[in-house]
């Protein structure tokens, strides 16, 4: 169960929000003003923060949580969309939603935010004929075969199964791996993830667990 | 009074006066300083002219009337004092010479009646040299006479002598007063034209404000008030900008809280709309949802547009231009609408090569136009179920299947999106060019 401390001060807005995580199975702390946020932080596992609050702005709020816990995710949420508010927001925020938010689209952002925390990383997941444990990194077929792949392949594959649904590009792919900036035309990546195939996929020449987009990226889908 | 003393018409006006009356009296005054200065270094006791010689030396003679030999003796003693150049002596009525001065000076011991017209005939005229007068002492002639002989070159007094050796000087003197006048009206020119100079230099480098900076006034003639004139104009020129920036700002702090104060209801009603969806409800109710939650999502963007509009056309939409790889940018962005498309069984075609393109834009500005453009598509071209994203030859294209811009779609207000498009590329110096019919839509977009 993971806690949320949600800084809000407009009492209707508060109310839905309030309600549909808890729904959703989070645990909500709900304050109407940031005086006393950082107090309040306890060992929360995301903050939610309206940026327009009486007293304390959002931005002050944020800044001071960020310096007493540097960990803790911050999601701004804000009805002032100027872009220079973007900017102020995202120098501490993680992420951004914009008034007037779908409920879906606020849980979707808060789910992507605490699995970046890593916290509630599934131990194992099952991605088409295969079993990934990640804490042990065993990747096991339905046959119960054990795939080893190298040290690159796995972080390649690691790397996309973070980022399950998502388009990544190659760049991002690259730039995430070899930590190094991505020369247009490389084909050190292509080259591994054919070798990846080969190795995790049942049909390597038509792939059904790394999906290639066309002129994009690559995709794992869940 | 004040303003006729520091007019510059007055003061060009007292050049000229003062021209016009020295100019002519310049030679005059000239002269008379030339040579009355210069007489100062003449001896005041004696003569140089030939006349003023003659009177003098038989006003001398006369004066002898009667006098012993010792008083004549002494007489020629003092003029030899003052005429030191020139020989003098006496012959007495019996025509013996006496006292010569020099006592060298080669002339007869004795004088016959013969001798002496002799004499006088050789040194008579304006020509002979030395100069000669020869006077008869005393009122009868019997008294004998005396010579006086100048050299004629101790005839020309110490003045005249300067004079000569400086006459050059003369004209110089002129020639100067003509310099110093034309120098005095050049540099009243100068002046003039240098603080023009100034004054136009001024106006013409505005600070970063786009105001000229005001100007140090030292004057208070014609261009001092003009001078004067412009500092006001600037100074009218600062207010009225900062009150227009005052202006912008309210406005812009006023379409932002308005922004805000139209966001939270929204927010509030489409929470409320997502929790009535969880209720069992009929089709209608079901499709009603659908429908506020759609418009809900209009209204945000129309107040995103709104307030993005009118910082773009204020200038103050933030702008940080910078080298970015085009086909990362797209990849980046379309990457995120792909599955949207996807959901949409949209055909997609991606073209965008392996290579770089490097714009200079400001990636959250070039982000926005995508997002607009991909938006619209998403929105308007779902009929069509094609989308295309190309680089191709420096240009991006995006390409859709739909009904068309002129087409109806069933969601106006496409126009503003539009419109901040058509502001952010022209300020990124891009171009974009749009074909559009009911078979579908295609955008290029290039550098210009």
């Amino acid at each position: 169960m993971h806690e949320i401390l949600y800084i809000e001060d407009d009492v209707e807005i508060g109310n839905i929000v309030k309600e549909d995580l808890e729904q959703r199975g989070y645990v909500i702390r709900w304050m109407t003003s940031g005086e006393q946020a950082v107090e309040e932080l306890g060992d929360a596992d995301l903050v939610i923060l309206d940026v327009m609050l009486p007293g304390l702005d959002g931005f002050t709020v944020g800044q001071r949580l960020k310096n007493s816990r540097p960990a803790i995710p911050i999601l701004m949420l804000s009805a002032r969309t100027s872009v220079d508010d973007k900017l102020q927001g995202l120098q501490f925020a993680d992420d951004y939603v914009t008034k007037p938010f779908h409920p879906d689209e606020l849980a979707a952002r808060i789910e992507v935010l605490l699995r970046r925390t890593q916290r509630d990383f599934p131990e194992e997941m099952q991605i088409g004929h295969l079993k990934v444990n990640m804490t042990a990194n065993r990747i096991i077929t339905d046959d119960g075969e054990e795939i080893m792949l190298t040290a690159k392949q796995h972080q390649i594959f690691m790397y996309l199964l973070q980022h399950p649904n998502q388009i990544l590009t190659k760049e991002q792919i690259y730039e995430a791996i070899w930590n190094e900036p991505y020369l247009e035309g490389d084909k050190t990546l292509m080259v591994h993830i054919r070798h990846l195939r080969e190795k995790i996929e049942e049909e390597p020449s038509s792939p059904k667990i790394i999906e290639t987009i066309r002129g994009l990226g690559y995709r794992v889908r869940q | 009074m004040k303003k006729l003393r520091n007019s510059l018409l007055t003061q060009y006006l007292l050049i000229i006066l003062v021209a016009t009356l020295i100019l002519p009296l310049s030679l005059p005054v000239v002269s008379v300083i030339f040579y009355n200065s210069l007489e100062k270094v003449d001896d005041p006791v004696r003569y140089y002219n030939g006349t003023d010689l003659e009177n003098m030396w038989i006003e001398t003679a006369k004066g002898l009337s009667g006098a012993s030999e010792a008083e004549i003796h002494q007489k020629l003693l003092e003029m030899n004092h003052i005429y030191q150049e020139a020989s003098m002596y006496w012959v007495d009525d019996s025509g013996q010479t006496r006292d010569k001065f020099p006592s060298s000076l080669a002339v007869p011991d004795t004088w016959s009646a013969s001798d002496a017209v002799e004499f006088m005939k050789q040194n008579r005229g304006y020509t002979v040299d030395p100069f000669t007068v020869v006077a008869f002492i005393g009122h009868e002639q019997q008294e004998g006479f005396m010579v006086l002989q100048v050299p004629r070159t101790d005839m020309v007094s110490p003045s005249d002598q300067l004079r000569a050796k400086y006459n050059y000087m003369f004209p110089i003197a002129l020639l100067s007063i003509f310099a110093l006048f034309i120098l005095i009206s050049m540099l009243f020119f100068y002046r003039i034209r240098k603080r023009l100079l100034h004054l136009q230099k001024a106006m013409a480098t505005p600070e970063a404000t786009g105001i000229p900076a005001m100007i140090e006034v030292t004057k208070e003639d014609e261009i001092g008030r003009l001078e004067q004139s412009f500092n006001r104009m600037v100074k009218k020129l600062e207010t009225s900008r900062s009150r227009e920036i005052e202006e912008e700002e309210l406005r812009k702090e006023l379409i932002a809280n308005l922004s805000h104060d139209l966001r939270t209801p929204l927010t509030t009603i489409r929470g409320h709309a997502y929790r009535l969806q969880k209720e069992s409800l009929s089709t209608k109710g079901q499709e009603s949802l659908d429908f506020i939650d759609e418009k809900v999502n209009y209204m945000g963007e129309l107040i995103e547009n709104l307030l993005s509009y009118t910082l773009l056309t204020t200038g103050k939409y933030p702008y940080y231009p910078e080298k970015v790889d085009m086909t990362r940018l797209i990849r980046n962005s379309f990457s995120s609408w792909y599955p949207v498309f996807e959901n949409h069984q949209f055909t997609i075609e991606v073209d965008i090569p392996d290579r770089q393109l490097l714009w200079e834009v400001d990636p959250q500005w070039m982000h926005r136009v995508l997002d607009n453009l991909f938006q619209n598509i998403a929105r308007h071209a779902k009929s069509g179920q094609f989308v295309a994203v190309r680089v191709e030859n420096e240009a991006i294209i995006l390409e859709d299947h739909g009904p068309g811009m002129k087409g109806k779609s069933n969601q106006t207000g496409i126009g503003i999106g539009l419109s901040i498009i058509s502001l952010m590329l022209k300020e990124m110096k891009l171009d974009w060019d749009i074909e559009t019919s009911e078979r579908g839509t295609k955008i290029k977009i290039q550098k210009r």
